[in-house]
């Protein structure tokens, strides 16, 4: 890891071959902060783009971080924009799940926008990388982030959206994709929501639909060749009890107390348990809700 | 001719001893002027004195009247020094003999009709008297009971300026009974916990808190009972002990001028609303006044639309949460006011108050960040414990009601014991010191895999293993136990305030 801005020119070695198929458009330079291996050792087949809206709401932050964990804990690079919302939480689950996350910036590589996003920055730099055509310290412009999603594109063998408005950058990023001969995919949303309206058109249109990270492992891998980690440490019944109510809704203690007949402080234990073996996970305010995680002997979900 | 009478300047919640000086000169044109840095209520001291002599079937002097309030360089202010400017000027005039006042306090206001009216802060007067070694204190009727509290010295209630002559003889009123102080039989005051119906969490949240002291955020929507919930706090803590109630009796009385003649006070329930500026939070103004943090004291401060509230005005409460005392320092005088309270904050989870996940809120992302961003200031780091509630249904209403507050005092007195064994009189675990912290916090080996399972799994930080340690000793003390169990642990993993994302 090193703050040192380092630069791949065009036709060098370690320039990414994926980039070339954008032709004349490929850019000159390619700056970076970061492991440059993970820029020299890109292989379009392992990698994934995970773009979409700023105004993300919580089920499409959750089911980005959900994508970014289980894709990179498979072992699969996950590409990014590190804007707000969608971007930033794919990004965030690809280094929960240990794994390698891209972020291509529309300014200089060294600057961090949205300044926001400092410790996200540092944190992809460490794993990571975060690359950019501007060179360092440039400031992005009006026209750097249509641009910059080229790059997104090209980098990745499919490109998810997660949530986006009509219309919005994302869907450009996946018309350029499609442009490239890269496979596009978009998860479904409520028909009710406004940041939905776009993924469900694309969906209308032609586009895989995806349900999980499992789905975009059996695109790119071939079905069955990958399995998403998912299965959790055995869980004794009165925990199984307790996530299952989760599950049905109960978000609070109070509710699953409730739910279960069982005393408050029990219940308070049980959730603990849940919450430290990675089945359950609770926001701020300790509102908890399931994780991908399932008990070993229920794999068969989808 | 020259006199002087004895009397009290209020400064924040302290009495500070001012001498009265008055004199009666012959010769030049009649006048009476007021020196000694008094404020506009203290000038009109002179036309109230006037009135009240003359209609008390007094005579008022023609000639030249000096008072001067001393020491000069202390601010005055308010109408609390009228009777001691009436009975010096008394005194300097010839109608009073000087004896009737050695060495004896007053304070109180007067009417045009020479009655008089009670003033703030007579409790701390009182006790300076008492400090003072005065003989006596005479003060309006209606304060008499209230100067009582301070045990010496003998009080005088006054009803009219006549009574004045009355002081030091057998005709002088007598004191009223001293309030007798009940030390624990109180019962539990204000509404019961009982009301609160199908939320048994929240009831265990709010038994840990008052068991501990800890602070408490309360995340739900409007209608989940989260005030019902907060208003309910003071009457599971322990009930004040004498020193505790007498500090709760001399801000009250300084704050007040009807202070209810109570010598066992019910614990401080303050709940300002969210429009208050921080001056009226933590105190402020010039004289200083107390702010609600003081009026809080030994209490319960409830902020409910927590981020509804100005942010200057919850940064302003880092020092009295970390210190439970406040320094108001003006460019004339410095006053410290101590605000020992319990923090009860209460937040919507979005502020349209739907919640993201009702599907009904319209609620940008950016304005949930900056609504958010205000239970993560720097407030956060004070407060222990965060749940989350929901409206309860109707049949969880409808169930068997909890124990009541009774009970519940009792199970909170027994912690609070076992606490002060190990940390001293008056103590609470939210207090300790990282020190003590580890030296009391014994766990078990199960209780030390699941902190450190808490580290690697959630992220825990140095202060997050802190606060779940001290819940922990809290939750074990609540049971009874000297070691802290991994349940202890695991409980106070569900109930601590975790760290934004």
């Amino acid at each position: 890891m090193s703050d040192a801005v380092w630069a791949i020119r065009r036709g060098e070695p370690g320039y990414p071959a994926a980039l070339a198929d954008l032709g004349t458009a490929a850019p000159e330079r390619l700056f970076g902060c970061g492991d440059r291996q993970a820029v020299e050792g890109h292989q379009l087949e392992h990698t994934v783009t995970v773009v979409g809206s700023r105004r993300a709401s919580s089920y499409g932050r959750g089911v980005a971080e959900e994508l970014g964990r289980l894709l990179a804990a498979a072992g699969l690079v996950v590409v990014s924009g590190m804007a707000r919302g969608i971007d930033a939480s794919a990004h965030r689950g690809a280094l929960t799940g240990g794994g390698t996350t891209l972020a291509v910036l529309g300014g200089g590589a060294d600057v961090v926008y949205p300044a926001g996003q400092r410790r996200l920055y540092g944190d992809i730099l460490a794993s990571g990388a975060a690359i950019s055509e501007a060179p360092p310290g440039r400031r992005p412009g009006p026209g750097a982030f249509p641009k910059r999603n080229r790059i997104m594109a090209a980098l990745g063998a499919i490109t998810v959206v997660v949530e986006a408005a009509q219309p919005s950058g994302s869907l450009i990023t996946t018309r350029q994709a499609l442009d490239l001969g890269r496979k596009v995919g978009a998860v479904p949303g409520p028909v009710t929501a406004r940041v939905s309206e776009g993924t469900n058109n694309l969906i209308v249109d032609g586009a895989f639909l995806i349900r999980g990270a499992q789905d975009v492992l059996d695109l790119l891998l071939g079905v069955g060749v990958e399995a998403v980690r998912r299965c959790g440490p055995p869980l004794e019944p009165d925990l199984a009890r307790v996530a299952g109510a989760v599950e049905l809704g109960s978000r609070t203690c109070d509710a699953v107390a409730l739910a279960l007949g069982a005393s408050p402080e029990a219940t308070a234990v049980a959730l603990a348990q849940l919450e430290l073996l990675g089945y359950l996970r609770a926001d701020a305010g300790g509102r908890y809700s399931r994780s991908a995680l399932i008990p070993p002997g229920e794999e068969t979900e989808p | 001719m020259l006199a002087s009478a004895r009397t009290f300047a209020l400064l924040g919640i302290e009495a500070r001893e001012v001498q009265v000086e008055v004199d009666v000169a012959g010769g030049g044109l009649p006048s009476f002027s007021l020196v000694g840095l008094p404020d506009a209520a203290v000038r009109e001291s002179r036309e109230r004195v006037r009135a009240a002599l003359v209609n008390s079937g007094f005579e008022f002097p023609m000639q030249r009247i000096t008072a001067n309030l001393a020491p000069a360089d202390l601010p005055k202010v308010g109408p609390g020094f009228d009777l001691a400017i009436a009975a010096a000027l008394l005194v300097a005039s010839g109608q009073l003999p000087p004896e009737r006042l050695r060495g004896v306090a007053l304070a109180g206001e007067l009417a045009l009709d020479g009655s008089i009216r009670p003033v703030p802060g007579i409790l701390a007067m009182a006790e300076a008297a008492r400090r003072l070694k005065a003989p006596a204190i005479a003060v309006s009727a209606h304060n008499a009971a209230e100067a009582a509290l301070a045990g010496e010295p003998r009080v005088v209630p006054l009803g009219r300026l006549q009574q004045l002559g009355s002081l030091g003889t057998e005709d002088e009123p007598a004191a009223p009974p001293r309030p007798a102080w009940s030390a624990n039989g109180a019962q539990p005051q204000g509404p019961d916990l009982a009301d609160l119906r199908g939320q048994p969490y929240l009831r265990y949240a709010l038994e840990v808190a008052a068991a501990g002291g800890h602070s408490l955020l309360i995340v739900g929507p409007p209608g989940a009972g989260k005030s019902l919930a907060a208003r309910r706090l003071p009457s599971i803590m322990p009930p004040l002990r004498r020193t505790e109630a007498m500090e709760v009796l001399r801000i009250a009385s300084a704050c007040s001028r009807s202070l209810r003649s109570d010598a066992s006070p019910a614990r401080p329930f303050r709940a300002p609303h969210h429009t208050i500026s921080t001056a009226g939070l933590v105190g402020g103004g010039s004289p200083p006044r107390a702010g609600e943090v003081t009026l809080s004291h030994r209490g319960v401060l409830f902020l409910d639309e927590l981020g509804e509230f100005p942010r200057e005005a919850l940064e302003a409460l880092r020092q009295p949460l970390e210190e439970g005392r406040v320094t108001i320092v003006r460019a004339r005088h410095a006053v410290d006011l101590p605000c020992r309270f319990m923090l009860v904050a209460a937040s919507n989870p979005c502020p349209c108050g739907r919640g993201e996940e009702s599907g009904e809120c319209e609620c940008q992302p950016a304005s949930v960040r900056r609504y958010r961003a205000k239970l993560s200031g720097a407030l956060a780091d004070r407060i222990d414990i965060a749940i989350s509630v929901e409206r309860p249904s109707a049949e969880a209403m409808g169930a068997a009601p909890g124990s009541d507050s009774a009970t519940v005092r009792g199970r909170v007195i027994a912690a609070r014991e076992r606490q002060e064994r190990r940390l001293g009189s008056g103590r609470c675990n939210a207090e300790m010191s990282l020190a003590e912290l580890r030296r009391d916090a014994a766990t078990t080996p199960e209780a030390k895999a699941t902190l450190a399972a808490g580290h690697a799994q959630l992220g825990l930080s140095g202060r997050g293993h802190d606060r779940v340690l001290r819940l922990s000793r809290t939750i074990a003390d609540l049971d009874g136990c000297g070691q802290v169990s991994g349940d202890h642990v695991a409980r106070a993993l569900t109930l601590r305030r975790r760290g934004t994302e």
